[in-house]
């Protein structure tokens, strides 16, 4: 895959010929109030795309927080349904995270497994990620514990270094390479290498030191300690949900009918969460996680239990956004470093859970 | 009409009363050729929708030998239920499906078949029991075993008849102590109770149990004094769900997924989940 250089100015321009070509150009920038979002690009004035993570992830652009998934007319005697087309613009992000491109690579394992969401990959299709390598580490940042770093390249398709006089760039897939070859003006030869290394390394350091445990390793642990007390761990939470709308990875979602007057409505996807006590409320009066320490439990384990078990990836990025959001302090970070403590300790667990096989099935029509 | 979220538009053919809160529909295609392409295994779920309040989660009660049509039987507890009670012949509802995996008929065939159930339970284990009677001479000895809380509680009454009738089947029909009428005919006492009484063979013998989970727990321990192995005891779970294809997160219990590991899991599997069902 091929390396290039590219200005501060001539990624701006970049930006806007991008927009001129017809994509949608989303960057990180400071909103209104100053705090960093991914937004749409203002026209050809792009200024670093650096510093602090971005207080929301890429999630919304595929997995927006509330969707039409059909529309229903009630027709005399009968019922007429048009299925929404997913709004899918051709995207670029310039300057993601790559802790949040990574989480689209993630969330592509739940999105196609059996049942192909059409929704969620009409629109990773029509978007390009580049990602800058992370200039913003903060004492949250724990992206080395599960296996990604400040300058991962999952999910991107272009990353981006930023070096003397401008960034270094490196195309990662053939979309990264697409968007090279057809942007070709605006790119010179690679330069900034060494430097390049040097800054991604330091960043890397730096993250290392927030928290030295490999998450990866809690999954056993978690597995055969369902019932252990440490899970007791609910008092603090005030089962906002914060934590799961900041997270890339938190993709629970509802589906609702929502009537618009007598001739018809609209049946959403809306985000969800399971720290609610509705989210797994049975029509009888029956709850199976009926206490906030069960429903934490089950974010932490979906996390770096269920979904390893099932995906063979940790359910997390380490961005960190659950640590800061969180209006209780719960952080997962201070979670991990008990986990990991008890795990040391522990003598292996009797009886690990078992994943029962999913018989194969004949018939169904799909 | 594509989509993993649009459901296929179903008509209601038939509305039956099974006791005062509990009712069937029979369903049957608008689109002939989903009509005819729709196929679906005994166990299997579907997502049924009505169109303003939204999507509810139930197993489908008919039996796939039945072609043409399904039923689902449900109690009216929330917003879907009670729109779907407000529903005439000729309206139209949705349903997505069939989801999840099915009750293991091919296992069972050449043996015992006994079937356990307490409630609107029945609802799962009847689309079973057609099954296995519609291919009668597949099974060998058929036993059911079918609780509620009184007599005005028991639903698929004009199916409870046919099947006393048959010779081919041993049926026990109880109420809660206190739940029958002057009239009542059959057993009193409580599921488990009469498992035990009736104490069907289990040499080579599979059971189907399905019922509020008050009633599993204290029927489990009965059917394997009885001497039924675990994995010869298969159950239905109908944890709360949205999207039924192992998206929304919903129906985890541990690391399993009850829309795509279940519904139908057995004693054993049972037995190693987290009790969080």
């Amino acid at each position: 895959m091929r390396k290039a250089f590219i200005t501060q100015e001539n990624l701006s321009v970049l930006s806007g010929d991008l927009e001129r070509a017809g994509r949608k150009v989303v960057v990180p920038r400071p909103s209104a109030t100053g705090r960093m979002e991914y937004g749409a690009a203002q026209s050809g004035s792009l200024t670093h795309l650096g510093g602090a993570l971005p207080a929301r992830s890429l999630k919304a652009t595929f997995l927006p927080p509330t969707e039409a998934l059909l529309r229903w007319k009630n027709a005399k005697d009968d019922v007429v349904l048009e299925p929404s087309e997913p709004k899918a613009l051709p995207t670029v992000v310039l300057g993601a995270r790559p802790c949040d491109a990574a989480a689209l690579a993630i969330l592509d394992k739940v999105m196609d497994w059996d049942y192909h969401d059409d929704p969620w990959f009409a629109r990773r299709k029509a978007t390009t990620i580049v990602s800058l390598a992370c200039d913003g580490v903060d004492s949250s940042c724990f992206c080395t514990s599960v296996g990604l770093s400040p300058d991962t390249t999952k999910g991107s398709d272009v990353l981006l270094t930023a070096v003397d006089g401008g960034y270094l760039v490196e195309a990662l897939s053939e979309k990264g390479e697409a968007l090279l070859e057809e942007n070709k003006t605006r790119f010179t030869a690679a330069r900034g290498e060494a430097q390049a290394a040097e800054r991604r390394k330091a960043a890397t350091d730096k993250v290392r030191k927030n928290l030295a445990v490999d998450a990866r390793t809690v999954k056993d642990w978690l597995g055969g300690n369902f019932e252990h007390p440490f899970f007791k761990l609910g008092s603090r939470c005030h089962a906002c949900g914060a934590c799961a709308a900041v997270c890339p990875t938190c993709h629970c979602f509802d589906i609702v009918d929502e009537p618009e007057g007598l001739e018809g409505g609209t049946r959403r996807r809306n985000w969800d969460t399971c720290q609610t006590s509705k989210f797994t409320l049975h029509g009888s009066g029956h709850n199976p996680r009926n206490d906030q320490h069960a429903r934490l439990r089950q974010r932490v384990m979906h996390k770096f239990h269920i979904y390893s078990e099932r995906f063979g990836e940790t359910l997390c990025t380490g961005c960190g956004r659950c640590a800061r959001a969180c209006p209780g302090g719960m952080d997962l970070l201070e979670a991990l470093r008990e986990i990991d403590k008890l795990r040391r300790s522990s003598r292996p667990s009797a009886a690990p859970i078992v994943t029962p096989t999913n018989p194969p099935i004949s018939g169904g029509a799909r | 009409m594509t989509g993993l979220y649009t459901p296929y538009l179903m008509r209601v053919d038939e509305i039956i009363d099974e006791t005062v809160d509990t009712r069937t529909l029979k369903l049957s295609f608008k689109d002939p050729k989903v009509a005819q392409s729709f196929s679906f295994v005994a166990g299997q779920f579907a997502e049924y929708s009505v169109f303003g309040s939204g999507e509810c989660t139930f197993c489908i009660a008919s039996s796939p030998t039945r072609k043409g049509y399904i039923e689902c039987s449900f109690k009216k507890v929330g917003k879907v239920t009670s729109q779907m009670r407000e529903l005439n012949v000729g309206d139209t509802m949705g349903i997505r499906g069939p989801y999840g995996n099915s009750f293991p008929l091919d296992k069972m065939k050449g043996k015992d078949v006994v079937f356990i159930a307490g409630g609107i339970g029945l609802a799962p284990v009847r689309c079973v029991i057609w099954n296995v009677l519609d291919l009668r001479k597949d099974f060998r000895d058929v036993t059911i075993i079918y609780g509620a809380r009184s007599e005005a509680d028991l639903v698929y009454r004009r199916e409870l008849e046919d099947w006393k009738n048959r010779a081919d089947v041993k049926l026990h029909v109880t109420v809660d102590p206190g739940g029958q009428g002057p009239a009542w005919q059959g057993e009193v006492g409580f599921v488990p109770s009469i498992v035990e009484k009736a104490s069907p063979a289990a040499s080579d013998a599979f059971a189907v149990v399905c019922g509020p989970p008050i009633m599993i727990k204290f029927t489990l321990p009965v059917l394997e004094k009885l001497g039924f192995a675990k994995d010869r005891i298969y159950t239905t779970l109908e944890n709360r769900m949205k999207c039924g294809i192992g998206k929304c997160g919903r129906c985890n219990i541990g690391p399993v997924y009850v829309c795509k590991d279940g519904p139908v899991f057995s004693a054993a599997q049972l037995e190693k989940l987290p009790n969080e069902f």
